[in-house]
């Protein structure tokens, strides 16, 4: 069964009915739809790992009850500068890290500063446009800098990755018991890897 | 429809927060019948509500949780334009920028300077106290004398001794976590035990007690003190306490604890609705006090509205024997100030000639902020917002010449300082360098970006020092003669400034910050503010050097307490001097405002107030 998730079988199975019955033309185009997003998910969560430094299984855990990765996923998508991006990866999904150089370095800055809307993205829960980013490295602000353009949503500022990085849990979001403060933190990797 | 919810209580209060639901719970227990009249909205059944708002909030600020909304769009809600308006540190910006302190569409208080005054607070079930900290010191022997030790401001009407039973009860109250051999420093006494043991120290604050032996500040009168680092009493549970349950370091004690291991005044709220003897009306705003002939409150005039930003549904007068107005100490003068009447020519409790107190010696703990980074990391952002402190510095001989202060050790980051760790995060991710911990504004990813951030924000930490401030009679809340909010009443307007005593203190805070940090071997970030900011100071006068200081939310002063009515309102019982049925609660009391945090003391006032009105005036 390696490769077979249950999201497939369901795919296959639709798949198999649309050619029964001809009026189910519209599920089988559904389903390729959804096949070829969740394809693209793959891509832009293993993208996401080369970008943030965060290991892709914590970033779309096996066993995921919040599934943020498709809030961002859905976010990113509303930006004009996203296919480009994502064809970056497309070319070579065997190699995220080249990618995500690629994009970082892209002569389009609106593909490089979608790439650091996304790392933010996943750091804080929060949408930076891109153009705004690009502002700020213009006209850099003082701190503390004028709030995102959006909070992705209530649960995404429980996941953002700062937090982890610096070893602690998001403000308002502890999942610890009383006094760990007390205490040494486990490893950085313990949180990201 | 309001006056039918309790016909003839014995007591009306005014305002839910901690000094009016403290008393009212303590009333309704003896029987009295209590109809609470409360601006705001009213108490939810849990929190999650305020939770949600706050996760979703782009801005989480100490009001981010709490109605009145803050934006509307990406414009600040214009305060004309709700019932019951109340400021934000959103609106502390400078002149012409976002947040304009002195721009009323931005503005709940009408600033009239020349300094900002940074204090905020809430009007809605539990008050402020929603967003405190939880921190729950006492007052020190000293504090409470100040004309006498130090020939300087006025003494209280009690010393310590009077409250120290009241302390005692407070502390068991809202459930404060401390251990009395760490807080019997600069004579204070204990007469019984805290309910629940203390807090444990963070980290960060091991780290900064490592460097006390060494620690040496001159030049501040603080020579030759015996530095040490104490846990801080908090109102926040070691062990389930309320029916409440254990701290689990959310660090989000400001502004709301996710699952309510600290203590705010909705815990007393619900006690005291559950006597069956006190009732409350929320969204209703107490519009004007009525004094008959005799000098006795005989009404106060109310205005209910259902939305934040709609019509009256009802206006109305209700009649009590005694009145408690428990507003704060800007809302109370406020209230007081617009009820002139022929009785009251100068507003309720403020004398018949134009000597009264109300709405003078405004007063806050102006804060002074440092931050550094430790030499190896200390992990921030973990445990409590704080849970220690310096508190030997509170008192001394050189409180002739300058302000006191304590210290709070932080234990999130450079989160109160910079809005961390989302700035550094935007630094290292955009290439910019804001927090000054990018040097060389260089963007990372990947592997680079999480062992640079690991390594600073690992490393952050900071020091709030809470200076005393002087009470000035130039200090005032007085009220707009331009500005209403939507019911169409004139807004506060305030009159702030910092004498020289107290930016003395301030001063020596910045002195006793890089000594701590020199001491620590730590690397200080603390930045230059700017000329335009509102809340800044030349130090020394006339130089480009500035000081930054930010409100602590110690609003006190404006009806304070004392012997005569020349120089105070209340009486040490927080009874008004000049109508016998009134009471005045809260920290709007206090004579002196000392250096510590402010909600122990006053719910040790209003305690004390609620034993005195049951043995004699409601007997």
């Amino acid at each position: 069964m390696t490769g077979f998730t249950r999201r497939k079988i369901l795919t296959g199975a639709a798949a198999t009915a649309a050619g029964a019955v001809g009026s189910a033309n519209l599920t089988t185009q559904t389903a390729a739809q959804t096949a070829a997003d969740d394809a693209d998910r793959a891509l832009f969560v293993a993208l996401s790992a080369a970008l943030t430094g965060i290991a892709k299984e914590r970033l779309s855990p096996a066993v995921d009850p919040v599934q943020i990765n498709r809030q961002y996923f859905d976010q990113a998508k509303t930006d004009p500068a996203f296919d480009g991006l994502m064809q970056i990866i497309r070319a070579d999904p065997s190699n995220p890290a080249a990618a995500a150089e690629k994009v970082l370095s892209n002569s389009d800055s609106n593909i490089k500063y979608l790439g650091r809307s996304i790392i933010l993205m996943w750091y804080l829960g929060v949408w930076y446009a891109p153009k705004k980013l690009e502002n700020f490295n213009s006209s850099p602000p003082k701190p503390p800098y004028p709030p995102p353009d959006k909070v992705i949503s209530p649960a995404a500022y429980t996941q953002g990755w700062t937090w982890r990085v610096a070893q602690a849990h998001p403000m308002g979001y502890s999942e610890l018991l009383f006094g760990y403060w007390s205490k040494e933190p486990p490893a950085l990797d313990a949180f990201i890897k | 429809m309001c006056a039918e919810r309790m016909p003839n209580p014995d007591v009306l209060i005014v305002g839910s927060g901690i000094a009016g639901v403290l008393i009212a719970r303590q009333l309704g227990r003896a029987g009295k019948k209590v109809l609470i009249l409360e601006a705001g909205e009213a108490l939810p059944a849990d929190i999650n509500g305020y939770m949600n708002t706050f996760l979703a909030a782009p801005a989480k600020v100490p009001e981010s949780p709490y109605p009145p909304a803050l934006f509307v769009g990406k414009d600040l809600t214009d305060p004309g334009t709700v019932n019951a308006g109340r400021p934000t540190v959103l609106s502390l910006g400078a002149k012409g920028k976002f947040g304009d302190w002195q721009d009323p569409k931005q503005a709940y208080l009408i600033q009239k300077g020349p300094l900002a005054f940074g204090s905020t607070y809430e009007r809605l079930n539990g008050g402020t106290v929603r967003h405190w900290l939880g921190t729950s010191l006492r007052f020190v022997p000293s504090d409470f004398e100040m004309k006498s030790r130090f020939n300087r401001f006025v003494d209280w009407p009690i010393k310590y001794r009077h409250l120290k039973r009241w302390y005692g009860e407070a502390e068991k109250d809202i459930g404060v976590s401390a251990d009395v051999a760490d807080q019997n420093y600069l004579g204070i006494t204990f007469s019984s035990n805290y309910p629940m043991p203390k807090i444990p120290l963070s980290v960060v604050d091991m780290e900064v007690e490592k460097a006390m032996p060494n620690l040496k500040v001159a030049g501040v009168g603080l020579d030759g003190l015996k530095w040490k680092v104490s846990s801080t009493p908090a109102a926040r549970n070691s062990q389930p306490y309320q029916a409440r349950r254990v701290c689990a370091g959310n660090t989000n004690c400001i502004p709301i604890c996710p699952i309510q291991a600290k203590y705010d005044p909705s815990v007393t709220l619900a006690e005291a609705l559950r006597t069956g003897n006190v009732d409350v009306s929320y969204k209703t705003v107490a519009s004007k006090v009525y004094v008959d002939g005799n000098g006795r409150v005989s009404g106060i005039d109310f205005i209910r509205y259902h939305k934040d930003d709609g019509d009256p549904v009802e206006r109305g007068r209700l009649t009590a024997k005694l009145y408690i107005l428990a507003g704060n100490a800007i809302e109370t003068p406020r209230l007081l100030l617009m009820s002139k009447s022929e009785q009251t020519p100068h507003g309720v409790a403020n004398r018949r000639d134009d000597k009264g107190s109300v709405g003078k010696y405004l007063m806050d703990h102006p804060l002074y902020l440092a931050w550094a980074l430790t030499p190896k990391p200390v992990w921030g952002y973990r445990g409590p917002l704080s849970t220690a402190g310096i508190e030997v510095c509170r008192d001394g001989r050189f409180r002739r010449d300058r302000g006191a202060f304590r210290i709070e050790i932080g234990n999130e980051g450079w989160n109160f300082p910079i809005g961390d760790p989302d700035t550094t995060t935007v630094d290292f991710v955009n290439g910019l360098n804001g927090s000054k911990l990018n040097e060389g504004s260089k963007p990372l990813f990947g592997d680079a970006l999480t062992t640079a951030l690991n390594d600073k924000l690992s490393r952050q930490f900071r020091l709030g020092f809470l200076v005393e401030q002087s009470p000035d009679d130039s200090n005032t809340v007085t009220l707009s003669d331009q500005f209403t909010d939507h019911l169409g009443l004139p807004r506060p307007q305030i009159t702030y400034d910092l004498s020289e005593y107290t930016k003395r203190g301030l001063a020596a805070a910045k002195t006793t910050a890089t000594a701590i940090f020199n001491s620590m071997r730590a690397e200080e970030f603390t930045s230059k503010p700017e000329a335009d900011d509102p809340s800044t100071f030349e130090w020394p006068p006339g130089q480009t050097t500035r000081i930054k200081y930010y409100g602590s939310g110690h609003i006190v002063g404006t009806h304070r307490m004392g012997e005569r009515s020349e120089n105070s309102v209340v009486d040490s019982f927080q009874r008004s001097h000049d109508h016998y049925n009134l009471y005045l609660v809260g920290s709007g009391s206090f004579p002196t405002v000392a250096t510590a945090n402010p909600t122990l003391t006053l719910a040790a006032l209003c305690l004390r107030t609620a034993d005195k009105i049951l043995r004699e005036d409601l007997r």
